[in-house]
């Protein structure tokens, strides 16, 4: 069984928000006016994140994409009241927008804060309206949702492999972010094949897990030369 | 004719107490069936209900205790007054 | 009414007399309260149209005050079951006029509280999803099965030892009688019917406890499950079943301070129940100051950066204020007012207890909030403001309660009048003979 990971090289990275954008639109994600998303209320499936460190003016900044991390040991969905969030046998921590009640449990327990919330009834421009991805259901509000390591190309991607009669090779199976990134810093594969990218990359010296000692196991991977 | 209409609502009243209990057994072996088919912790739900079940069935007995206790002595009494 | 009911003559002629005659002060209090429950109504009515937004929870405060109150309520209903349990299993005879009050504030709190969670879903048109599909390894669905599980229990528990004041209700005929027929279930007090209700309240009442202890214990879960620092702690389940039993307490003592003014039991609640109530308060108030010492200063030796962190913002941070305050009304106001007999009168009792309640409240708050605001991932802190909407429902809940008390205070005793009578006829000779059964040289004090 395939076992997806991400990595994502912030010596490469320069923080442009192209994956942002990407992310977005794929994912028919919506576009919360600014009043409401300075209060905390910001829809993003991944995010950039910045983080100050030091005291002026020594300051560093540290900026780096956070999708959800896909843990293999995620607190979000042993929580979950209704099997609205899940763990796949591939790896993939899902959410059911059909079936989630909205309790936002989910959200409390996970450690990183990945998850978004429909706090209102979600909008989008007119522009966006015309475009959305058939691919990915539209959420309604009072229902959390999150990455999902763009999970409906694998499903494609599964579909299209299964008509040519081949295995699925490293470099099919792309989430929207790791496609469009401008500077090739976020790599995706399976961490079970040996030949792939992500198997070498995340045992990298370079390589490092956010929190690795709440032994979540999280499936996105840093490189980075700092510390 | 009021007497018995009364001991027919308080019978189902003790009724739907048994129904409501029979209820939460069934919801909860349920989720228990769900969880042991999704391989999802079946366990912890095992467990809860090894103490939940048992705890609903004891209130409903005793509900039940109560209301045939009382009900013996109301009806033994009624009938000797009638008598007499 | 056709004809008056002529209760004037019972020796408990006051506890008949609210049922009876209903005065002016009845109609305006429910109807306040009830303009405040519709209004509370009403803006939830808007929650669910326009979803959550209009609440002032976001990323990462994400729980706020439907939360707060959830845990709080269901504290308060800690009041009844547990302390009525306690005082009959220890065969306390002061206990005769407060059990029924606090077994009313149980039923009555704990229902609203359950209810809270709903209020805060997203989607509450699929809460119904917890049967189809629900986990049992989620604490939320831990928290459904006990909750429900005692507010059956304490609802059987409220409803057993009315029985007896149900059938006197019957007997004295008037409006409603056929209801009071129905609930009295046929009681007419002969000897086996005795014995049956007393075994029964005795097997629930020594089953009550831990079902109530277990409720507390099971809320907490639901945040020390989680890894958030702050909350993952194995402190938290006796240190909310204490926080539990000491804002029951209070609640308990207002109430009583309350009716006893209202409906004249001046005669029934006297100074020695506050004051050996006011004493278990300010047990309890002591007993909470060193749990929430023992979590503090674990926190702050070890002083783990992400729980140090909370701690800080908790001493430090915007929401400071409520944490001292907290300290205030939970500590130092209860422990000056009951630990001096001076004070220990029944107003001091009553500022004690509202002080209570209050530090109660702002202790769920700052439990949620704080660590909420904070998460693992520094980077992100967030500040909750609650709406008018939370507010409102907060609103909403208290009315709910004193509806439902002031409703049931109108159909039945609100002290168990047939306990009342039980310990004028029995229970002087009962002590006497316990006391000596178990006094060295008892029989001497007889001759």
């Amino acid at each position: 069984m395939s076992k997806w990971a991400m990595v994502i090289d912030l010596d490469k990275c320069t923080g442009c928000g192209d994956c942002i954008a990407a992310c977005k639109i794929e994912n028919n994600i919506a576009i919360v006016d600014p009043e409401e998303a300075n209060s905390g209320r910001v829809m993003f499936w991944i995010e950039m994140v910045s983080v100050y460190e030091g005291e002026f003016p020594n300051i560093k900044i540290k900026r780096f994409p956070k999708p959800c991390f896909h843990c293999e040991n995620p607190p979000c969905t042993k929580v979950c009241p209704v099997h609205a969030t899940y763990k796949n046998d591939e790896g993939l921590v899902g959410q059911i927008y059909h079936r989630c009640i909205g309790c936002r449990y989910c959200m409390v327990a996970c450690p990183y804060t990945v998850k978004v919330f429909n706090w209102y009834e979600p909008e989008w421009p007119v522009e966006f309206r015309k475009c959305f991805n058939p691919d990915v259901s539209v959420r309604t509000k009072g229902v959390v949702e999150k990455c999902s390591f763009c999970a409906h190309r694998l499903i494609k991607v599964k579909e299209e492999v299964d008509l040519e009669g081949r295995d699925i090779q490293d470099g099919d199976y792309m989430p929207a972010c790791a496609e469009s990134c401008p500077a090739d810093a976020i790599y995706f594969g399976d961490l079970e094949n040996k030949e792939s990218k992500v198997y070498n990359l995340a045992k990298s010296s370079r390589a490092k897990r956010e929190m690795e000692n709440l032994g979540t196991e999280p499936k996105v991977v840093y490189l980075s030369k700092r510390e | 004719m009021q007497k018995n209409l009364i001991y027919i609502a308080q019978l189902i009243s003790l009724i739907v107490m048994w129904i409501f209990v029979i209820g939460i057994a069934i919801w909860i072996l349920n989720l228990i069936s769900i969880s042991v088919e999704l391989r999802d912790a079946p366990g912890v739900s095992i467990g809860i209900s090894i103490i939940a079940i048992p705890v609903f069935f004891t209130i409903a007995s005793i509900l039940t205790y109560v209301f045939v206790g009382l009900q013996k002595d109301y009806k033994s009494n009624s009938k000797t007054s009638l008598e007499g | 009414m056709s004809k008056k009911i002529d209760y004037r003559n019972e020796i408990d002629a006051t506890l008949y007399k609210p049922i009876y005659e209903t005065g002016k002060g009845f109609y305006i209090t429910v109807g306040i309260f009830l303009l405040l429950f519709l209004w509370a109504l009403f803006m939830y009515i808007t929650q669910v149209w326009f979803g959550l937004g209009v609440t002032g929870m976001n990323q990462p405060v994400s729980w706020g005050f439907y939360i707060v109150n959830f845990v709080f309520f269901i504290g308060i209903s800690h009041a009844g079951t547990l302390i009525s349990a306690i005082l009959r299993l220890s065969k306390a005879e002061w206990r005769r006029p407060i059990t029924r009050m606090a077994e009313v504030i149980t039923a009555i709190v704990l229902a609203i509280g359950g209810l809270h969670p709903i209020l805060d879903l997203g989607r509450p048109d699929r809460v119904l999803n917890i049967f189809t599909v629900g986990r049992l390894q989620s604490p939320l669905l831990w928290d459904v099965t006990s909750i429900t599980a005692y507010f059956t229990a304490s609802t059987v528990y409220l409803y057993l030892p009315m029985i007896p004041d149900i059938a006197k209700l019957r007997d004295k005929g008037g409006k409603f009688t056929w209801f009071y027929k129905f609930a009295s279930w046929g009681w007419q007090g002969t000897e086996h019917q005795k014995k049956v209700l007393n075994r029964a309240i005795n097997i629930l009442m020594v089953m009550v406890i831990p079902i109530a202890i277990s409720v507390h214990t099971v809320i907490s879960y639901i945040f020390s499950m989680t890894l958030q620092p702050g909350w993952h702690s194995t402190i938290f389940g006796p240190y909310f079943v204490v926080g539990a039993i000491f804002s029951g307490i209070a609640a308990l003592l207002i109430v009583m301070i309350v009716f006893r003014k209202v409906f004249h039991l001046e005669d029934y609640l006297k100074k020695v129940h506050f004051q050996y109530l006011g004493t278990l308060l300010l047990i309890m108030s002591l007993l909470w100051f060193y749990f929430t010492f023992s979590e503090y200063l674990t926190g702050i030796f070890a002083a783990e950066p992400h729980e140090m962190h909370i701690i800080l913002y908790k001493f430090t941070g915007p929401y400071a204020i409520f944490f001292w305050m907290m300290v205030i009304c939970n500590f130092l106001i209860p422990v000056i007012i009951l630990g001096f007999k001076r004070f220990k009168t029944i107003t001091g009792v009553l500022i004690a207890s509202i002080a209570v309640v209050i530090g109660m409240w702002l202790e769920r708050l700052n439990i949620v909030v704080p660590s909420l605001a904070n998460p693992r991932m520094e980077l992100t802190v967030g500040m909750y403001v609650p709406s008018i909407v939370e507010w409102a429902l907060f609103i909403g809940g208290i009315s709910a309660f004193v509806l439902g008390f002031v409703l049931f205070s109108k159909f039945f005793p609100l002290i168990s009048i047939w306990e009342t009578e039980e310990g004028r006829k029995e229970s002087v000779k009962e002590v006497e003979k316990r006391v000596k059964s178990y006094l060295p040289g008892g029989e001497i004090i007889t001759k």
